[in-house]
């Protein structure tokens, strides 16, 4: 028996959507039986999940607070992982918005609202991008790799938090209430800064939708007209699939490399001052550096096959399935599950992959004897 | 007449020929959409050197590519000195004493000449478990005096010039004691000189006992070398013929399946101004060497102008400089009198130069985006294609599918990727985007490399007809016979230089020759026709 | 001497400069056959967690246990790194998205949590641990002694990996076809090397590295189990495999001085000098890896110096 895998000619078009839910649909099923291995009853547990994740009171809200973050980062993913850029700095553009977007806030101290929060975008998305640049400079004119690179500044990002918070009086300190003196930590932002919410009454005991989703939904909605209604976008697409053509044809790519690298860095840096304006409120370096919101970015990006619509569909199904995962800790679902079940989605969608570009042929078995070759 | 000379020693070599080496029979092998091999005969005998011959697309590499054990056969047989045999990899080729040099060469670039002779080396499995590399190297030097290889083991590949790293190739098979040794095409990277040293080499294996199967689509190389020939033609068998009894003309008729007509096309006496002028233009290569040496020349509105080299010699870079694609180091580049701005492929866009690129499918378009995309790759910018910085997608729509109607572009539709087009029909999708600015100069550069007898005439249609309307073309190409075929003035590259240029009225196969191998044209009395290059016949030393 | 701030920080280089060591070859070996492993973090932590586990569940005298422990280490990153080969080799799926869903998949927030937290490892401190040796009982030797003669059979073991790693890549004939299969897969396999044996090999081989490395935090450095134990540490061994130039020999230098950034803010701080801020220090590996990066990518050196020019590529024959 033999297995060929053969390039496909033709693709037909519910091919690119089927595919990815047929392997979340296999990863449904991966996962429970790895449940019932561990013991678990795995409808049940799914059920609980889907419980937790959405239906409960206060489920939806809590969902949308995991979920906003993530949304950002797999933006900035998509938008740079489709131009064959492999941005993995998502985690550190994310945290240089965050110290942008709260210096800002709490610069305009005596600000009105919409000026403060129009300031912290501003500046959340500057510094991301400016962040970006670094590795982005690199890979245009030193034709490095951007993935090396934006991994490493992504610790620098993390140890310059630090800094700010743990090893300095810096602007982003909190000098003056109480317990400041006897734990480091960051300045609140004043409250006309924070972002709002909009609430839906009555249903699931009130839903509360932050601010920062709807930036989200309407970056995402950007970026995809950038990408496949623009000129710019065109150009992307030919970068992306064969730089000499694009040479070629007289596309620049140096700074088209550029122009995305800074286009994701500053979503990122987006999500980092939505973070800070609708949930942290200030500075939390040690907080930051445990959600790891960029690199699940990545894998909800990769998860949505760089759509930017499908990323804010991913990053709600595993803003859901996170916040289901702290709701439910216990001895019935034990911590470390989610990343157990999120990789587990993730290989299932990346080996499903195969099947868009290839297909798979089992031939005949039996054919004639090999011969020794006289000498 | 040569022929005959040649013919007469290559039947004594018959002589030695022994026993069939590998045979094949009723060899299929389908791939989407085309059948490569369509139940093929073949057989190589002990001794002999045996050419296969056939046009681009005829089937050769695919055949190859199964006696090697990359492919397996959809049906038929493979048997060695009279024994069936099947490979699964190609491991059991190379184990089996078959040992092929490609075209494109699988050299490992950073690895040492030794390593790359010992890579894959399994004879020795157990017992050198370690590698010692002066015991290796002693023999590589061995092996090159004995056959004309020498090459320096300790260099590096990506050191080496491309004839030492086809000799690479070869000591490669000898080191491992091929039996069976297949060259695909080895001479589109020689200089003449260098082919006829190959062809010695050639026949010493041979009268070794060695059997060499030589693909080839050029009826001169075959006619010096083989001893006997096979004739492949759209994937079938056509016939097997000793070398002294057949002749060019009979070859290139089965080749073709028709008998080759002269060319009579109508030169153009007068040609417009001069519109493209290219003045001591020196440009680097890839590696940093320099590839193309102050040349100088021109092409006038009409004219084709066609420049004629071995592959390898500066064709690539030349067109790339000129096109802006590469950037220039000394001299200019005008069109219509105005210089070019180097390394920018805009200006050259912009000035109206029309590319078509020797690599369709990896420089010309973007493989995987659409016909359409690439229909407008270099107008996306203009209007109506685009307005301010939304793209006009209806009207790209609208321009993709007038052209595929215009140039009979055979594509199930304009959102089809470029990659699932055929050769034939990828070259019109960059001819009709070429023509469509109104050039004022084309530069073809390979147009008809890798496609069908069909297309190959469509093509060279297309640059006749670019010549009628005042185009200024310059065609550059290996084929020998084309530019002849095409062009008003001919010139011969060579090491990045012009060598020379004659009007091709009065061109002569031999001068051109020569001059593509380095040497000065002089007048000379003329060859009779058939005759290969200067040196290939048996009895010749050796520069 | 011996307690003077140089030597303290060169000896507690080596002592955290070792797990770095077995990650990074592990990492070196499969990114020298074209496959780039972005998961060595997780690969770690899954190492740690078994090691761990294997330490305080396997009855018997120490020198039994802890090489016991050793080899459940690697086996278990092999057997994450299995997972990685499996999809990007067989599957050919992108080789980077896949590396980081390792690391999320086993990772601290993954199975490594998972395992450890079910099996209540972090209840107790190690019950064997790898001890410091005496070689020769001249570790008061000026220098030397701390630094060399006074370390843990893990350094040395690590010690002789550099060196038969590098013989084998340089002196042997599977060496020379994985060293092909990285830079070239096609002309490889028109010899006959089987690439596909070669990748899933070295790849098995990097995930065992990587869980031995893990096993050094929790059964030598550290002596106990937490989530997230490695910090990091695999990041900078994937850091490191660049900056020594795909180089075993370089590998441990490498190591030894990315740890001794590790080890001198602390050391710093024990002896309240300050002369930077701590995170200055802590930043410099990755800020080195960058320089090196940008270096090695000029076209010159990347010839010379370069990755495997296949790194990161899958390999797909009888393509048309």
């Amino acid at each position: 028996m033999r297995v060929r895998i053969e390039r496909r000619l033709n693709q037909p078009r519910w091919l690119p959507l089927v595919v990815p839910l047929g392997s979340i649909a296999a990863a449904f099923l991966i996962i429970a039986v790895v449940l019932l291995a561990t013991g678990h009853d795995p409808l049940h547990a799914f059920r609980k999940l889907f419980l937790s994740a959405f239906v409960d009171d206060g489920a939806l809200s809590s969902t949308f607070v995991s979920a906003t973050p993530i949304a950002f980062t797999g933006l900035a993913a998509a938008a740079a992982f489709r131009m064959n850029l492999f941005n993995i700095g998502a985690e550190g553009q994310l945290y240089f918005g965050v110290v942008g977007a709260v210096g800002v806030a709490l610069l305009l101290k005596g600000a009105p609202g919409s000026v403060s929060i129009g300031a912290m975008c501003i500046a959340g998305a500057a510094a991301g991008a400016v962040w970006a640049l670094i590795p982005g400079m690199l890979r245009a004119f030193g034709r490095t790799s951007e993935i090396i690179t934006s991994l490493m500044l992504n610790y620098v990002a993390g140890l310059f938090l630090n800094y700010l918070i743990f090893d300095s009086h810096s602007y982003w300190r909190d000098t003056t209430s109480p317990s400041a003196s006897v734990f480091p930590q960051g300045q609140a932002i004043p409250d006309r800064a924070a972002w709002p919410f909009a609430t839906i009454h009555g249903v699931a005991g009130g839903i509360a939708f932050p601010l920062g989703m709807g930036v989200a939904v309407l970056v995402a909605a950007f970026l995809w007209v950038l990408y496949k209604r623009t000129r710019f976008g065109f150009e992307l697409q030919v970068i992306a699939d064969s730089p000499r053509a694009a040479h070629y044809a007289g596309m620049r790519t140096r700074r088209k490399i550029l122009a995305v690298m800074c286009i994701s860095g500053a979503v990122a840096g987006l999500g980092g001052a939505s973070q800070a304006g609708n949930f942290d409120h200030l500075l939390d370096p040690r907080s930051l550096q445990q959600q790891l919101f960029g690199y699940t970015g990545i894998v909800v990006a990769a998860l949505a096959r760089y759509n930017p619509f499908a990323v804010i569909v991913m990053a709600f199904l595993l803003g859901g399935l996170k916040n289901a995962g702290f709701a439910l800790q216990g001895a019935d679902f034990p911590s470390g599950l989610v990343g157990v079940m999120q990789g587990i989605f993730l290989f299932s969608v990346l080996g499903g992959e195969l099947l868009v570009r290839y297909r798979i042929r089992i031939g005949r078995s039996g054919r004639a004897p090999a011969v020794e070759a006289a000498r | 007449m040569d022929d005959t000379a040649h013919a007469a020693a290559a039947s004594d070599g018959a002589a030695v020929a022994g026993r069939v080496a590998i045979a094949c029979r009723g060899i299929t092998k389908r791939f989407p959409g085309v059948v490569a091999n369509d139940n093929v005969d073949f057989e190589a005998a002990e001794g002999e050197v045996h050419a296969l011959l056939g046009e681009n697309g005829a089937g050769k590499s695919t055949l190859s590519n199964i006696l090697t054990g990359l492919y397996r056969a959809d049906e038929g047989e493979l048997e060695l000195y009279g024994r069936p045999i099947a490979f699964q990899a190609p491991r059991d080729a190379l184990d089996a004493g078959i040992c092929m040099v490609h075209q494109h060469f699988r050299l490992v670039d950073t690895f040492t000449v030794t390593e790359n002779i010992v890579l894959g080396d399994h004879r020795d499995v157990g017992r050198s478990f370690r590698i010692q590399p002066r015991a290796i190297e002693r023999r590589v030097v061995e092996l090159g005096e004995r056959y004309g290889l020498a090459v320096d083991p300790r260099a590096r590949i990506w050191q080496l010039s491309v004839g030492e790293q086809q000799r690479v190739e070869i000591l490669k098979a000898l080191y491992r004691d091929a039996r069976i040794l297949i060259l695909d095409e080895p001479t589109a990277v020689l200089t003449p000189q260098e082919a006829s040293a190959l062809f010695e080499t050639l026949r010493t294996m041979a009268a070794e006992g060695r059997t060499v199967i030589f693909i080839s689509h050029k009826l001169h190389e075959v006619m010096a070398v083989a001893d006997r020939v096979t004739v492949l033609r759209r994937g079938r068998s056509i016939a097997t013929q000793r070398i002294g009894e057949t002749s060019s003309r009979a070859l290139a008729a089965l080749m073709v399946g028709r008998e080759l007509q002269g060319s009579d096309r109508q030169r153009r006496e007068s040609f417009g101004n001069v519109v493209l002028s290219v003045e001591g233009l020196s440009a680097d290569g890839d590696r940093g060497v320099t590839a193309v040496h102050d040349v100088s020349l021109t092409v006038r509105a009409g004219e084709i102008v066609g420049i004629a080299g071995v592959a390898g010699n500066g064709q690539r870079e030349l067109a790339e400089a000129i096109t802006g694609i590469r950037r220039v180091k000394e001299g200019v580049v005008r069109v219509d009198g105005k210089p070019l701005r180097s390394g920018d492929p805009r200006a050259a866009i912009h000035a109206r130069i029309g590319h078509i690129p020797e690599d369709r499918l990896h420089t010309g378009v973007a493989p995987s985006l659409s016909v359409a995309s690439n229909v407008v790759l270099k107008s996306y910018r203009d209007d109506p294609h685009s307005r301010g910085p939304m793209l006009m997608l209806r009207v790209i729509g609208e321009r993709a599918r007038s052209l595929i109607r215009e140039f009979d572009v055979h594509t199930p539709g304009p959102s089809t990727p470029a990659r699932q087009l055929s050769g034939g029909n990828l070259q019109k999708v960059v001819i009709g985007r070429e023509f469509t600015g109104t050039p004022r100069v084309l530069i073809a550069a390979a147009p008809t490399r890798g496609l069908d007898v069909g297309a190959i005439e469509n093509v060279q249609n297309y640059l006749r007809d670019a010549a009628t309307r005042d185009v200024a073309v310059l065609l550059i190409s290996e084929d020998l016979d084309e530019v002849l075929e095409l062009a008003d003035r001919i010139a011969v590259i060579y090491e990045g230089r012009i060598a020379g240029e004659v009007d091709a009225k009065e061109a002569s196969v031999e001068e051109l020759g020569l001059l593509m191998a380095g040497g000065v044209g002089s007048p000379e009395p003329p060859r009779s026709a058939g005759a290969g290059f200067a040196g290939t016949e048996a009895g010749n030393v050796r520069p | 001497m011996n307690h003077g701030i140089v030597v303290v920080v060169l000896a507690s280089a080596v002592a955290y400069g070792t797990p770095l060591v077995y990650a990074a070859l592990g990492e070196l070996l499969a990114e020298r056959s074209g496959v780039l492993n972005l998961g060595v973090e997780g690969m770690m932590l899954v190492g740690a967690v078994m090691g761990f586990w294997a330490v305080q569940r396997i009855g018997g005298p120490a020198g039994l246990v802890l090489p016991l422990a050793i080899g459940v280490a690697a086996v278990a990153g092999a057997a994450v790194a299995l997972i990685h080969g499996f999809l990007v080799i067989t599957l050919r799926a992108s080789q980077i998205v896949s590396g980081l869903a390792l690391t999320i998949f086993a990772g601290a927030a993954g199975l490594s949590s998972y395992l450890g937290n079910n099996l209540h490892l972090a209840d107790s401190p190690a019950r064997h641990t790898f001890h410091p040796l005496d070689v020769f009982g001249l570790h008061d030797v000026p220098v030397l002694g701390p630094i060399v003669l006074a370390q843990t059979w893990l350094v040395y073991a690590s010690w002789m990996c550099v060196v038969l790693v590098a013989l084998y890549l340089s002196r042997t004939r599977p060496g020379l076809n994985v060293r092909a299969v990285g830079e070239s897969p096609a002309a490889a396999d028109a010899m006959g090397i089987n690439v596909v044996r070669y990748r899933y090999a070295h790849t098995l081989a990097g995930g065992a590295f990587a869980g031995v490395g893990g096993a050094c935090f929790s059964i030598s450095i550290l002596n106990q189990w937490v989530d997230g134990l490695t910090n990091g540490a695999g990041w900078i061994a994937i850091a490191l495999v660049i900056f020594s130039f795909w180089r075993p020999h370089l590998c441990l230098v490498g190591a030894y001085l990315f740890g001794a950034f590790q080890a001198l803010p602390l050391t710093l701080q024990a002896r309240e000098v300050t002369v930077l801020p701590t995170e200055v220090y802590e930043s410099l590996p990755y800020v080195m890896t960058i320089v090196v990066l940008v270096l090695v990518s000029t076209a010159g050196a990347k010839r010379r110096l370069g990755a495997p020019a296949a790194l990161g590529l899958p390999y797909v024959r009888e393509e048309r």
